[in-house]
């Protein structure tokens, strides 16, 4: 390697592989850039952005304000599909945060050290996701203002949930799943904040972010427990990142609906969970590196990566695809073939299939191309037309099984109206409104992280300061 | 509220890794003990340096996990069959295989909250509005060696942590 030189530990590692940052990156550089959103004024980008998104969100509280008056009629559901958008929503939303644990803890038991410039925003996404996700559910249950049924409680009539209701399971799985990515991301934050507090000089934000910071002092003994929580809590996410999808997946799994009663859904679920997600990841970045000039730390190789990623996980949803249609003409049940190939493909439903198609299976192959990998237009033109893919394969599936199931006579056909767009484009407000809000007050590049692997770990020379104590 | 008592103790602070884990290996050879480090990064090797006991957050979490999903078991299992039994399509009234996803993630969730909550405790973290760390620095560039001394050792650990490449010492009283 170039730089054999090198002496001791730190180089005894990354000698293996090529470098992540720049070499001559130093500590110095590192909390500077990374916190510069921080103390810069925000860009007419981003009060662009703000704007917009706040505008979308109170799009959506408009849209429950009247849905919480007027009632569930106002949106497409109508007999036999009484599950719409809103669970087409959820389950996007889910999906999404699940690359965010995915890059946080997976990649990190797999050491793979290139994770740290993405994590910390992608473990922001699957906070700000999974809120956007637990709000459908508690808008599609009708009566919103009693979603505290649902959880299991000592009440007058001595009722309780139903434990044997794939149901309930959600409501476990989805509140963990928030609970454990704030614990989880909020613990990754604190020596950050730390950083940031004693870099402030405005003495009101330097109170607020000590707040936060809570105390730390960064001794060897703070990093250690630190360190060994880290890798416990990447332990447990990640089994608890697979439950979450799978559990999600029960909720149609479970049931006796033709299109839905599959076991394959779990990991087709848990796959097509990844592959959006890293789709979002690859959406945000090459935005935040535009808007916050991070083009140093999330390189071209980290978001070629992903593209990678991508592509694999867009192979696996498309083998799930095939594998559902096989099974379907193979098992010999004429109900499975109407739903699994005349109703997705060549019936009512067509348009919204082969969209899924087109978006999933057909385009990240253009991923096999490395210019194509390393184009930030095309990646982000692919990246959303992956998402509204994914948005489609959970309408396909959510949808189309319940339009038309054993008996023509019950057969309807399910429209999205303005309604259901309105609320889904709220919650996208509602996402970019906290993730711009992150960006701007939160360093977004996990600070200490990223000084652990660069190649040769020293702070700047402060001649001023230092050679009149020396 | 006062500050816990702190001995007398000399603070090297460097700009390098190396330069610091070097130092610790010094220091500690001339019999010098309970040393500290501040570092704006976990340094590999650090703990070992220092000869840091392993963290015992392993096992806050395991046993936290098992004791989650036990009460998350035993809670499914009591209302199920015991406060209000309700016959869910013929199955047993304690049926494991639905219990299972609430149970483990009950374990996790108790698991999760706990280890936050050990990291709290280990790193004696609390909010705090005005909180002034040892140095600014230290969260930043900068490494800090912290050598507890006699009050007479005071100028010796000085020149030697000088010696040992410190960009500045100081005197904590």
């Amino acid at each position: 390697m170039s730089d054999a030189h090198n002496s001791g530990h730190h180089s005894a590692h990354a000698n293996m592989e090529p470098p992540i940052y720049r070499a001559d990156l130093t500590l110095t550089d590192v909390s500077r850039d990374i916190n510069a959103p921080i103390w810069a004024k925000p860009t007419g980008w981003w009060w662009g952005a703000f704007l917009t998104s706040f505008a979308l969100l109170l799009l959506g509280v408009y849209v429950i304000w009247v849905q919480l008056h007027v009632g569930l009629g106002i949106l497409g559901l109508r007999r036999p599909v009484m599950w719409g958008s809103y669970i087409t929503d959820f389950v996007f939303w889910v999906g999404i945060g699940h690359a965010g644990t995915l890059i946080s803890a997976i990649l990190f038991l797999f050491r793979q050290r290139w994770r740290t410039a993405i994590n910390r925003s992608a473990e922001a996404m699957t906070i700000f996701a999974v809120m956007c996700a637990g709000l459908f559910p508690l808008l599609h249950i009708g009566r919103t203002l009693l979603c505290y049924w649902l959880i299991p409680y000592p009440n007058q009539r001595h009722l309780w949930v139903n434990f044997k209701s794939p149901l309930i399971w959600d409501v476990f799985a989805v509140s963990t799943y928030f609970t454990i990515s704030l614990l989880f991301w909020y613990q990754g934050l604190i020596p950050d904040l730390a950083t940031v507090r004693d870099m402030e000089t405005r003495p009101i934000a330097k109170a607020i972010y000590g707040f936060f910071a809570q105390k730390w002092k960064g001794t060897a003994r703070d990093w250690l427990h630190y360190e060994a929580a880290y890798g416990l809590f990447a332990a447990i996410a990640t089994p608890l990142v697979l439950s979450v999808h799978s559990v999600v997946s029960s909720d149609f799994a479970v049931s006796s609906i033709p299109g839905w009663h599959d076991t394959i859904f779990p990991p087709y679920f848990v796959a097509g969970a990844i592959f959006s997600g890293f789709a979002m990841v690859v959406t945000i970045l090459v935005i935040l590196r535009k808007a916050f000039r991070l083009e140093e730390y999330i390189t071209m190789d980290h978001l070629e990566v992903m593209n990678k990623i991508i592509l694999a996980t867009s192979s696996i949803v498309t083998y799930s695809y095939l594998v559902e249609i096989f099974m379907a003409w193979y098992n010999g049940s004429p109900f499975e073939v109407h739903t699994y190939i005349w109703i997705r493909f060549f019936g009512p439903y067509a348009w919204a299939g082969w969209t899924t198609v087109v978006c999933n299976c057909i385009l990240p192959n253009l991923f096999w191309f490395k210019k194509i990998r390393r184009n930030l237009f095309l990646m982000f033109l692919l990246s959303i037309t992956t998402n509204i893919g994914m948005w489609f394969e959970r309408y396909v599936i959510i949808v189309t099984s319940l339009a038309q199931d054993f008996l023509p006579s019950s057969w309807g056909y399910f429209k999205v109206t303005a309604w259901d767009l309105a609320m889904f484009a709220g919650s996208v407000g509602l996402f970019f409104v906290l993730f711009l809000l992150f960006a701007r007050f939160v360093p977004t590049i996990a600070i200490a992280e990223v000084k652990g692997v660069l190649r040769k770990p020293v702070g700047e020379a402060s001649p001023v300061l230092e050679e009149s104590n020396a | 509220m006062p500050e816990r008592y702190r001995p007398p103790a000399v603070l090297g602070i460097f700009r390098d890794p190396e330069a610091l884990l070097e130092a610790i290996a010094a220091v500690r050879e001339k019999g010098y003990r309970g040393l500290d480090a501040y570092t704006p990064y976990p340094v590999h090797g650090l703990p070992e340096a220092l000869g840091l006991k392993e963290s015992w957050m392993p096992r806050v979490t395991k046993t936290m996990f098992f004791t989650g999903a036990t009460l998350a078991f035993t809670f499914e299992a009591w209302t199920m069959a015991r406060a209000w039994a309700i016959d869910v399509a013929g199955k047993p009234f304690i049926s494991v295989p639905p219990f299972m996803p609430i149970t483990f993630e009950g374990g996790i969730l108790i698991a999760g909250v706990s280890t936050f909550w050990a990291v709290v405790i280990a790193c004696r973290l609390w909010p705090s509005f005005k909180y002034k760390p040892l140095d600014e620095r230290f969260t930043n560039d900068r490494f800090g060696l912290y050598v507890p001394v006699r009050p007479y050792e005071s100028s010796t650990v000085q020149s030697l942590l000088q010696g040992l490449g410190a960009l500045e010492v100081r005197e904590l009283a």
